[in-house]
């Protein structure tokens, strides 16, 4: 008897997608993918707004209270520059007391330390605790005192050996903080989420039908072990398309456009039918749902920490692709994950056949 | 007596059978995998993730430069003889020439130009850092200071307003006593070599693991001197990895309450425990207890690792205790793996929502008391926290969990573990069991109160993810989500009454049953704020979501008016009108809010 039926396959298949639909499991599915996608860009946009808080519309046009005290220096005359820092000469005391009271975001006190001493410039600044104010003035101060390092060191240039190569650079526009997170981070994370779903699902179909004792039920119509197991492997399979094809449909629409689409979804097909394959031998090595999927999600982590430290791994090619850049080598991933598909296979098959015995 | 004898006996059959049995089959493949999770992560430290390389292409005639650049493994740097800007525009994301940078005009030139800059930082402080007179390579250094406010929290609970308007040109004079405080020290306080190996240090190390092995290991101070461009905002990164090391052994170790309550319930193996004389209480006691016991002993093993003391488990008992309530209700309502899987995996992504995510403003925003992690912070860097604190971040957590205990322990029956209904249904079921149609309006009297908790945790949930987004969007945002998520909480009573007893809903019926929901609502929703939302109920965010602050009869109206439209849609169309009445209800309640609302934004 052939291993595997070509026309019972796709029956096998329809029939575990059916539970899957009917127990609305998929939705669940969907939304954590949503959810997960909503978390990191809130993360995103919160972690930015505080390193650039003028990219929240609110914080344009105030300007900020900062005290001054201790020897004058060309640090006040940048400070008092800047058009969004209100700065007050104070003496010290008046100053922290003002700050704590909140009349003040920030005081700066300067020492007496010579602009070409030997020792280095120490300034005190003070902030309020726990406060968000103190996060923003801190990023704004953080401009100005670059400025006024590169001040001093002009004045000790004299002493310094070796001076490394200076470079001008562009006004920044926009948020690049975003590029990279969303092309670098967020675009591989969410299309090889489905993989990751639907490897653990593979799991579940498997252990379920025997931990149910189903499998015997199933056996005694005319369908092999193996068209069983490729069935379910095909249900968890076709899913990973729809939910990445989705991602890339809703990035695009979101004017997050995708490169290099039909690659991107090799890669990501590829992998997953990897993982995928991975999850079925685990399952039906072991015949239990705890045992397996505890094997699995610890054989997942290493994966992913080699592949990832490894250059040029399909999720730097996914990266890569879809900013629209040649993905290096290519071929030799994709052969790579090809070999790793076929030996998975290979198993798989020795595996069921010995089920039948 | 007994039951306490029988709950140790239900804990030890527990851990043989859950715990010992499977443990000795996947033991050998899983100590392996560990000893290769060891290798790997010493690979992936040694060699570094590589998810973003040549992500940008740059192109130069400098082969200084090019080497500069192409020590960052984002870039693809191409060398030419020489390199027209013009003529190369939009070869390159970046093109460097005659030591200036021009960017392509697309995201992706930005976002290169960006990245080199904090190249090209790294590389300056690279040169810097072998000078012999370090200080003429550093001259400036700033120490900060923390001066704490005895206005903290009036200050801070106004949301996002954070800025008072400046009132003159003249330096502001503060209105309560001057204390003296001393000038601090001109001198910089620290040897240039220390110094030197400080600035060594430093560079990309936050995104190295053995960064995270020294902090775990005590031995990575805060560095009290730091030059301009280390001035970093506060946000505690570091104290947030070290506490998902925390949490991540109680995913793990709820994954296995789960699947041992799961399995329970395949082909009925559990009917012989509930065929035991013992109390459904001293069952799922003692089936829990090997899980809450394991997760406090890796809890505090590991904060013994670290040096932190006892101090650091107590606001994560709750948490622990959250844990193991939810694990055990998913593992009761799971109809089959795939569902068990798909929900622990959003209860998982969700918890770590409300966990992680404020206490990443920890040391910045008031809103991060929302989760009890940030009170672990707080602990880590030795600050203290007040008792208000401890229970406004705590509470709901033992509230929900207590709610969901209860439910457990009254749902451990035949009928309810071994069907086979649909979520919804077997929620509805679980609900179901409160109410006894004997007293219908002491039962949704405390249906009402009980789901009060819930709908906090929800809406704090809401509050956390929408406190980042620009004002107005974030209040409308919150003012539909609240409203929604409350109504149907409070139809849920009703709902489940009409579809249990189909005789139940009459008009007079329904009124009553609102009013009785309406005033359990009011009375738990008081009697919470009490001690949790206090902190943050006088912002105009507390208003969107507790507007019960007022005068009391606004509050019970907007309730009352939201189960009667959900109420008379159930009553008319029955079960298929109860979304659209919903909808409606919700309609209502975000119109009313707004009402309230217009004394805060008018």
């Amino acid at each position: 008897m052939a291993l595997v039926k070509g026309r019972t396959l796709p029956v096998i298949a329809r029939k575990d997608l059916s539970a899957l639909s009917k127990e609305k499991t998929i939705l669940l599915a969907i939304l954590l993918q949503l959810f997960v996608a909503m978390f990191s860009s809130f993360l995103m946009v919160g972690l930015a707004s505080l390193y650039d808080p003028s990219s929240i519309s609110g914080y344009t046009g105030i300007k900020y209270q900062v005290g001054y005290s201790g020897e004058e220096s060309p640090l006040k005359e940048l400070l008092e520059s800047r058009d969004d820092i209100r700065l007050y000469p104070m003496d010290l005391s008046t100053a922290i007391a003002a700050l704590k009271e909140r009349q003040l975001v920030a005081v700066v006190y300067v020492p007496d330390t010579s602009p070409d001493g030997k020792e280095p410039v120490t300034i005190t600044l003070y902030t309020v605790q726990n406060d968000i104010q103190a996060a923003i003035i801190n990023v704004k101060l953080k401009e100005t005192l670059l400025l006024y390092e590169d001040y001093l060191r002009v004045i000790r240039a004299g002493r310094l050996v070796v001076l490394p190569v200076e470079l001008e650079f562009p006004d920044p526009a926009g948020a690049p903080v975003f590029y990279e997170f969303v092309y670098g981070l967020l675009i591989p994370l969410l299309l090889f989420m489905p993989a990751i779903i639907s490897a653990a699902l593979i799991i579940d179909l498997i252990t379920e039908e025997y931990e149910h004792h189903t499998l015997e039920t199933l056996l005694s119509a005319p369908v092999s072990m193996g068209t069983i197991i490729w069935g379910k492997i095909l249900a968890c399979f076709v899913l990973v398309p729809l939910q990445a094809g989705a991602w890339i449909l809703l990035l695009t629409l979101n004017r997050i456009p995708i490169s290099s689409v039909p690659l991107v979804m090799i890669h990501v097909m590829l992998v997953s039918l990897f993982l995928i394959l991975f999850g079925a031998l685990i399952a039906l090595y072991y015949r239990e749902r705890t045992g397996a999927q505890v094997i699995f999600s610890l054989a997942v982590v290493v994966l992913m920490l080699v592949v990832l430290a490894t250059p040029g791994n399909p999720f730097n090619q996914v990266a890569v692709l879809s900013t629209g850049g040649p993905g290096a080598g290519q071929v030799t991933v994709l052969a790579l994950v090809t070999a790793g598909i076929m030996v998975l296979a290979a198993l798989i098959q020795k595996f069921a056949k010995t089920t039948i015995d | 007596m007994t039951s306490l004898a029988q709950i140790f006996t239900f804990a030890h059959w527990e851990t043989k059978k859950s715990l010992v049995l499977p443990g000795k089959t996947i033991l050998p493949l899983a100590i392996l995998l560990l000893i290769l999770l060891g290798a790997a992560t010493v690979y992936s430290a040694r060699s570094g993730l590589h998810l973003q390389d040549g992500m940008y292409s740059a192109g130069t005639d400098d082969p200084e430069i090019a080497a500069i650049v192409a020590a960052d493994a984002r870039f693809r740097v191409t060398l030419h003889q020489e390199i027209d800007p013009a003529r190369f525009h939009g070869a390159y994301d970046i093109i460097i020439t005659d030591d200036r940078v021009y960017a392509a005009d697309s995201g992706r030139g930005a976002a290169a130009a960006a990245a080199l800059e904090r190249v090209h930082e790294q590389y300056r402080n690279s040169v810097y850092s072998q000078e012999e007179d370090i200080f003429a390579a550093y001259p400036l250094l700033v120490r900060t200071e923390a001066v704490r406010s005895e206005l903290d929290f009036s200050v801070a609970r106004t949301g996002m307003q954070v800025v008072s308007p400046v009132r003159s040109s003249r330096a502001p004079e503060p209105a309560g006593p001057v204390t003296f405080v001393p000038p601090p020290d001109p001198g910089a306080g620290v040897s240039a070599e220390t110094f030197r190996s400080g600035i060594i240090g430093s560079p990309d190390e936050a995104y190295q693991f053995f960064h995270y092995a020294d902090y775990i290991a005590g031995s990575r101070g805060k560095e009290p001197y730091t030059t301009p461009s280390q001035l970093s905002p506060p946000l505690p990164f570091d104290s947030l990895v070290l506490i998902f090391v925390f949490i991540f052994p109680l995913y793990f170790i709820s994954q296995f309450l789960m699947m041992s309550i799961m399995n329970e319930r395949i082909e009925r193996r559990g009917e012989a425990l509930l065929s035991t004389p013992a109390r459904s209480w001293v069952i799922i006691t003692g089936k829990t207890l090997p899980y809450g016991a394991g997760m406090l002993a890796i809890s505090a093993l590991l904060s013994l690792f670290i040096g932190a003391g006892p101090a650091l488990l107590l606001p994560l008992i709750p948490v622990i205790l959250f844990f193991i309530a939810s694990g055990l209700i998913i593992g009761m309502v799971a109809r089959s793996f795939r569902e068990l899987s798909f929900i622990s995996l959003f209860f998982s992504t969700v918890t770590t929502v409300y966990l992680f995510f404020p206490s990443i403003f920890a040391d910045v925003h008031i809103i991060s008391l929302v989760s009890p992690l940030t009170l672990m912070i707080y602990t880590l860097e030795q600050e203290a926290y007040t008792v208000s604190q401890y229970l406004f971040s705590t509470s709901l957590f033992l509230v929900t969990s207590s709610v969901l205990l209860y439910a457990a322990v009254v749902n451990f029956r035949e009928e309810r573990i071994f069907s086979t209904d649909t979520l919804l249904t077997k929620t509805a079921d679980f609900i179901s069991s409160a109410l006894r149609p004997s007293h219908p309006w002491l039962s949704l009297f405390f249906l009402g109160m009980l789901v009060v908790p819930f709908v906090f945790m929800a809406q704090m949930l809401l509050l956390v993810l929408v406190f980042n987004l620009p004002l107005p969007l974030s209040l409308i945002l919150l003012l539909v989500a609240a409203a929604a998520v409350e109504e149907v909480a409070k139809s849920s009573g009703i709902y489940t009454f009409s579809t249990r007893y189909p005789g139940f809903l009459t008009w007079k019926s329904l009124a009553a049953g609102a009013l009785v929901t309406a005033f359990a609502f009011l009375l738990a929703e008081k009697l919470l704020l009490l001690v949790t939302v206090s902190q943050i109920a006088e912002s105009v965010f507390g208003t969107v979501l507790f507007s019960s602050l007022g005068l009391l009869y606004i509050p019970f109206s907007i309730h009352l008016v939201g189960i009667l439209v959900s109420g008379t849609a159930l009553k008319l169309g029955g079960k298929s009108w109860y979304i659209p009445g919903l909808a409606l209800a919700v309609l209502v309640h975000c119109a009313c809010n707004l009402w309230i609302l217009k004394g805060w934004l008018w």
